[in-house]
Parts: structure tokens; C-alpha cells; sequence
């Protein structure tokens, strides 16, 4: 039982990692309407700022706000000098300028930082904690308090700010937005650099467990994809927890299960997803699109 | 300037694109391929071979991407998948001709299963449900050691040369995969140009008209991934061919994300851009490994999207931009092509009326 809940636990911290990335990735969709398939590569650039920052001396909570903020002009700069140019073209261009701006950063931090693994110091302690006879990790509590507090800020600033309502409407309707005075095109910058901003958060905290490397976020960015299809594009809230669930399972899944075990446990949200889509397209909580011509 | 001799039809025919120069140009090629082989070097030929096998996997992914619009991430799986069967089937002895068969079947298979699942979602899933193949699939080829060897892979040489052919082979080697790619590149050219090829580009335009039309998009979406895995099977059958060797690292992801990055550069919804993507996936590593090994993967980025900025129509379109160009500085130089597309419709007024003034 203690195994259980620990796994569980575990499970929760990583399903907040890929959560984060796949609500930046949402927060992405809904502004652009394209899958940024750099999310996780900019993510990695942003923490190896925070590593440089930290060799450099100085503290880790600092050098980590340090690598959010570069993150936050990092997702405006690109929205503005890389993507403005092909966004409302096809969708599948834009789409491949993602997977060569993924390329791109990749290739930047192997070539500024070699492709060793880099040691990434924890923001937690690595002990547990016994909650009713239960040893926790300490860092698993952690990460995943973190990610909902940034979450929960997010949400704050949609819900309870001028500028989250703005945000949304370009997000609802650009062409409407831009009528009504909003300035569609830094308000996309502003959506961009939040959400690169969320992937920093997750990239930092995931760091210490997978140790730093160009491609760290590779495995992360496929299980945040899959949370994306569970979740349904249009669905925050379905994104995160539908990351959750494949946390917890594929952590559940690597144990009890022999079969599938460590190596394979990448595969248990694909088979997941295979069931949600030939039973419900939609995502579990998306809603039904319809197109009109 | 007007070419009196020339019927008026054919002067809005520029003259590389004729019939017979396309049909020339063909012949001379298919001489060159024929001929070349004999007199070049051992690695020259290889090179050769080894761009032939990743033209045939670019082939395939343009049949989904290019082609029908829909973005693949897991082509590379499907050549991995065929390169294991091949592997697999000939160290157990089967005979080539069945290998070659399953080494297409397999694939596109498993193609047609992944493709029923994630076509049913629309735009961008195909893209975020087959970056999980390679990523699934190098685990599981460690896995299944039984059939694939594990980590350490599997190694077969079953293309050796035939005594009465008294080729050396990689002379043999070039040939099989100029005969089997050539074939895969003919076959393909005639179904994105029939009546499937048109079905492929209205569901690449726009879904909800192509229903209208009868036209299902979802089952051609289907129709083509499983196409695209096939050839991927191909490919994976003459990469055995070539380099006789295949492990997990064959289908890792970042190959994914090279031939994605081959094809576009090469030319998307390309024939010939097919080719140049082969060529582009072998030989622009070894390119930017000569400046610096280090920068590869960077330069690599940089060069994709320096594509789509100036060049989005990847290698294939430059010599259109060039003559387009060309047209726009200096419009009183003659007769010119007319507009390839509608978008140039400008640039074709004066050429038009300053023909009809010399007739």
C-alpha cells in the first residue's frame, strides 16, 4: 500500500511536468491555432540559462526566475520574428517552422553546452516525508505544488485581469479583437511569452531527475502531446488532468505490470489514447468542433 | 524576338517544359544512372545508394505531408520497421522475393492501424499522435531482442553481388536500389497525379469542400498513410540493402525530425523534391560536419528555416523563383513563361500583350 501511494504520488509530480508543458501548449493552440512542437526545446534553453546562472554563483531560486523571464521574451521574440510571418498561412507550415525551430534550439544548446548530461541541482530536498506511515519524496510534493500554484496564477490572470480578457478574446476571435481596439499582435507575443514562461517553470523542475541535455524535453514534449489529445485542445483544465492520469498510470503500469515495465511505460498513454479515440474523439473533456464553411 | 516558326500554342510553353525535353531529360538521366555506377568510386556509389534509400522514405512521407496535407513525425518508424523485417526474414532464411513482400506489407499494416486511430481527430493529430512511434519504437526494438537483437541490432549481407552479373557490390547495390526506388518513384508519381492524387490535394485544401464532394476525408487520410508507411517499408527494405545493418538508433526520433527536414527542404508535394530530399537528409550533414561536427544539428535548424522564409516551396521551386525573378527585373526581354500560378497574374500582362503585338 505504502508502494502505492508513493508510486501515485510520483505519478503526479511527472504528470505535472507534461501538464505544464501541455497547457503551454494549449495556451499556444488557442492563441495561434498551431502546435508548437518547441515548447519542450524552449523550455531546455530556458534551463540551461538557469544552469549557466547557477555556475555563475548565483542562488537557484533566483538564476530559475531568471530563466522564466528569459523564457517570457524568449516565446514573444519568436512569436514576433518567427511565427507572425506564417501564422494564418497553413496551419502545416507553420507547424514544420516549429519542428525547425526545435532543430534549431536543440542544436543551439548542444553546440553552446555540449551534449553531456549536465548535473541540474534540485530546488527540494532529496528525502521524504511520512504521512500516516507512507514515505513521500519531498521533491514530488514540490514539484507538483509549484506547477499548481503557476497554474493557478494563469488561471487568476485569464479569469480576474484586463489583460487575461484580452488574451482571450484574440484567443476566441483575432479579427473581432483587433476591431474592438485590442493589439492583437503583442497580445499574441504576451500568449506566447506566458507560455514559454510555464514551460520554464517545468523544465527547471524536471531537471535535477532527468539531468540536463539538449533533448531532455523530447520524451516530456510526446507525453504532453498526449495529454493534449486526452484532453482536448479546447480544455485546459481536461489538458491537466488528463496528465495526470497518464503520470500516475504509467508510473502504476511500470510496476504492477510486467510487460511493460520502465523502458516501455512511454507507451501506455499512446495505447490509452487509442481506446479515447476510437471511443471518443473528442478528448475527455474537449468539446465537439464544428466548422463552418 | 517573336519565334515566327513556333504555332502560337505552343509559345506559352517555355521550352523546358515541352513533352519531349521532359521525355529527353528523363532518357538522358535513366542513361547517366545506368552508365554512372560503372565507372565511379566504391563511396561515391554508396553515397549514391544511401540517398536513393532516404529519397524513397522522403517519397513516402510526401505522399501524407506533402501531398495530403497531413504532418507525419513517424516516417522514420516505418523504414525502421521494414529495415527489421528484412533483417529478420533473410537470417531466417526466407526467400528475397517474400522478405521484400512482407518488408512492404508490415508496414503499411501497422501504418493502417495507427493512421485508423489518429485520422478520425482532425489537423494536427496525425502530427502529435506519430511523434510517438519512434519514441515507442526504440524501446520496443530493445525490447523484443528475440526478433531484433536488442541494442546490438541485427546485421545481414544478403545483397552481395551475383557472380554472372560480374558487378562489385556496391556497383549491384546502387542498381537494386535505382531499380526498386524507380519503380516506388514511378508508382507513386502516377497515383499523386491520377484521380487519388486529386483526392489527396482537395482533402490538403480544404476538408469540409472535399466532403462535399464525396470525397471522405478521413478515409484518405488513411489511404494515405498507409501508403506513405509502405513505401517507408521500401525504404526500409533498400536501407538493409545499403547499409546491412539496423539497430534502435535506425528509427530514434531525431531521424524523424531529419526527414521531415529533408523533405521540406527538397520541395514539398514533390516528385523530384522527393529525390532532392534524399539527397539533402545524406549529404547536408556531411556538409555542416565539415564546418564544424559540433554545429550539425544547429545548422540543420537554421537552414529549414531559412527554407521556409525564402524558399518555401524547398529546392524544387529554384529555378521557378529564379525565372520569376528574372521576369520581374527585366520584363522586355522577349517572350517569357506564362504564370505557373494565379498568384503572378501582374507579372503575365505585359509579357501577354507584347506577344500579341508581334503576331
Amino acid at each position: 500500500m505504502g508502494k502505492f501511494v508513493q508510486l501515485v504520488v510520483d505519478g503526479l509530480s511527472t504528470g505535472s511536468i507534461y501538464g505544464a508543458i501541455a497547457l503551454a501548449i494549449v495556451l499556444v493552440n488557442q492563441a495561434t491555432g498551431l502546435i508548437n512542437f518547441a515548447q519542450g526545446g524552449m523550455a531546455v534553453l530556458s534551463a540551461y540559462v538557469a544552469w549557466e546562472l547557477t555556475t555563475h554563483g548565483v542562488p537557484l531560486v533566483l538564476a530559475i526566475i531568471a530563466s522564466v523571464v528569459f523564457a517570457l521574451l524568449l516565446g514573444a521574440v519568436v512569436e514576433r520574428w518567427l511565427i507572425r510571418r506564417f501564422e494564418g498561412g497553413e496551419p502545416d507550415t507553420a507547424v514544420v517552422v516549429t519542428i525547425g525551430l526545435l532543430t534549431l534550439l536543440t542544436g543551439l544548446c548542444g553546440w553552446l553546452w555540449t551534449y553531456n548530461n549536465k548535473q541540474f541541482p534540485s530546488l527540494f530536498p532529496l528525502g521524504t516525508v511520512s504521512v500516516g506511515g507512507v514515505s513521500i519524496s519531498i521533491r514530488s510534493i514540490g514539484t507538483t505544488l509549484v506547477i499548481v500554484v503557476a497554474m493557478v496564477l494563469l488561471q487568476v490572470l485569464f479569469v480576474g485581469t484586463k489583460l487575461g480578457l484580452a488574451l482571450r478574446a484574440v484567443a476566441i476571435n483575432p479579427e473581432s479583437a483587433a476591431f474592438s481596439g485590442l493589439r492583437v499582435g503583442r497580445l499574441l507575443m504576451v500568449g506566447w511569452g506566458l507560455a514559454a514562461g510555464l514551460g520554464a517553470v517545468a523544465g527547471a523542475l524536471v531537471a535535477p531527475q532527468l539531468t540536463l541535455t539538449p533533448g531532455m524535453l523530447d520524451g516530456p514534449l510526446v507525453y504532453a502531446l498526449a495529454a493534449v489529445i486526452l484532453g482536448g485542445l479546447s480544455s485546459p483544465v481536461g489538458v491537466v488532468v488528463a496528465a495526470w492520469i497518464i503520470g500516475v498510470l504509467e508510473n502504476l503500469a511500470a510496476v504492477y505490470v510486467s510487460f511493460i515495465g520502465f523502458d516501455l511505460k512511454v507507451a501506455v498513454p499512446f495505447v490509452l489514447i487509442f481506446v479515447v479515440l476510437l471511443v471518443r474523439p473528442q478528448g475527455l473533456f474537449g468539446r465537439k468542433t464544428v466548422v463552418r464553411v | 524576338m517573336a519565334r515566327p516558326t513556333t504555332p502560337p500554342t505552343n509559345l506559352a510553353t517555355p521550352v523546358w517544359r515541352r513533352p519531349w525535353v521532359g521525355w529527353a531529360t528523363a532518357l538522358v538521366v535513366v542513361v547517366v544512372f545506368v552508365v554512372a555506377p560503372l565507372y565511379l568510386s566504391v563511396l561515391t556509389n554508396q553515397t549514391i545508394a544511401r540517398v536513393g534509400v532516404f529519397a524513397v522514405a522522403v517519397l513516402g512521407l510526401n505522399v501524407v505531408m506533402g501531398y495530403t496535407g497531413q504532418v507525419s513525425l513517424g516516417q522514420i518508424f516505418f523504414v525502421g520497421l521494414g529495415a527489421y523485417v528484412t533483417a529478420y526474414g533473410v537470417t531466417q532464411g526466407w526467400n528475397v522475393v517474400l522478405v521484400f513482400v512482407l518488408a512492404c506489407l508490415v508496414p503499411a499494416l501497422v501504418g493502417l492501424v495507427v493512421a485508423l486511430a489518429a485520422a478520425r481527430l482532425g489537423g494536427l493529430a496525425i502530427a502529435m499522435v506519430t511523434i510517438a512511434l519512434p519514441i515507442v519504437g526504440v524501446p520496443l526494438a530493445k525490447r523484443l531482442s528475440d526478433v531484433t537483437g536488442g541494442s546490438e541490432g541485427l546485421s545481414t549481407s544478403f545483397a552481395g553481388a551475383p557472380a554472372w552479373s560480374g558487378l562489385a557490390d556496391d556497383q549491384w547495390q546502387v542498381y537494386l536500389v535505382l531499380v526498386v526506388g524507380g519503380a516506388a518513384f514511378l508508382l507513386t508519381r502516377s497515383l499523386v497525379r491520377g484521380k487519388y492524387g486529386r483526392a489527396f490535394a482537395i482533402v490538403k485544401g480544404n476538408e469540409a469542400v472535399a466532403s462535399s464532394m464525396g470525397i471522405s476525408p478521413y478515409r484518405y487520410k488513411v489511404l494515405a498513410f498507409t501508403v506513405a508507411s509502405l513505401i517507408g517499408g521500401v525504404s526500409g527494405f533498400l536501407y538493409m540493402v545499403v547499409v546491412q545493418y539496423t539497430s534502435p538508433e535506425t528509427l530514434a526520433f531525431n531521424h524523424s525530425i531529419d526527414l521531415v527536414v529533408a523533405m521540406v527542404i527538397g520541395g514539398s508535394a514533390s516528385i523530384v523534391g522527393s529525390l532532392l530530399g534524399g539527397a539533402v537528409y545524406i549529404l547536408l550533414p556531411q556538409l555542416t560536419s565539415n564546418i564544424d561536427s559540433s554545429l550539425t544539428v544547429l545548422l540543420q535548424g537554421v537552414v529549414l528555416l531559412a527554407v521556409l522564409f525564402v524558399l518555401p516551396g524547398g529546392l524544387v521551386s529554384l529555378p521557378r523563383a529564379l525565372t520569376r525573378g528574372r521576369r520581374r527585373s527585366g520584363a522586355d526581354r522577349g517572350p517569357v513563361a506564362p504564370p505557373t500560378s494565379p498568384s503572378s497574374t501582374t507579372a503575365a500582362e505585359e509579357p501577354l500583350t507584347e506577344r500579341q503585338g508581334h503576331a
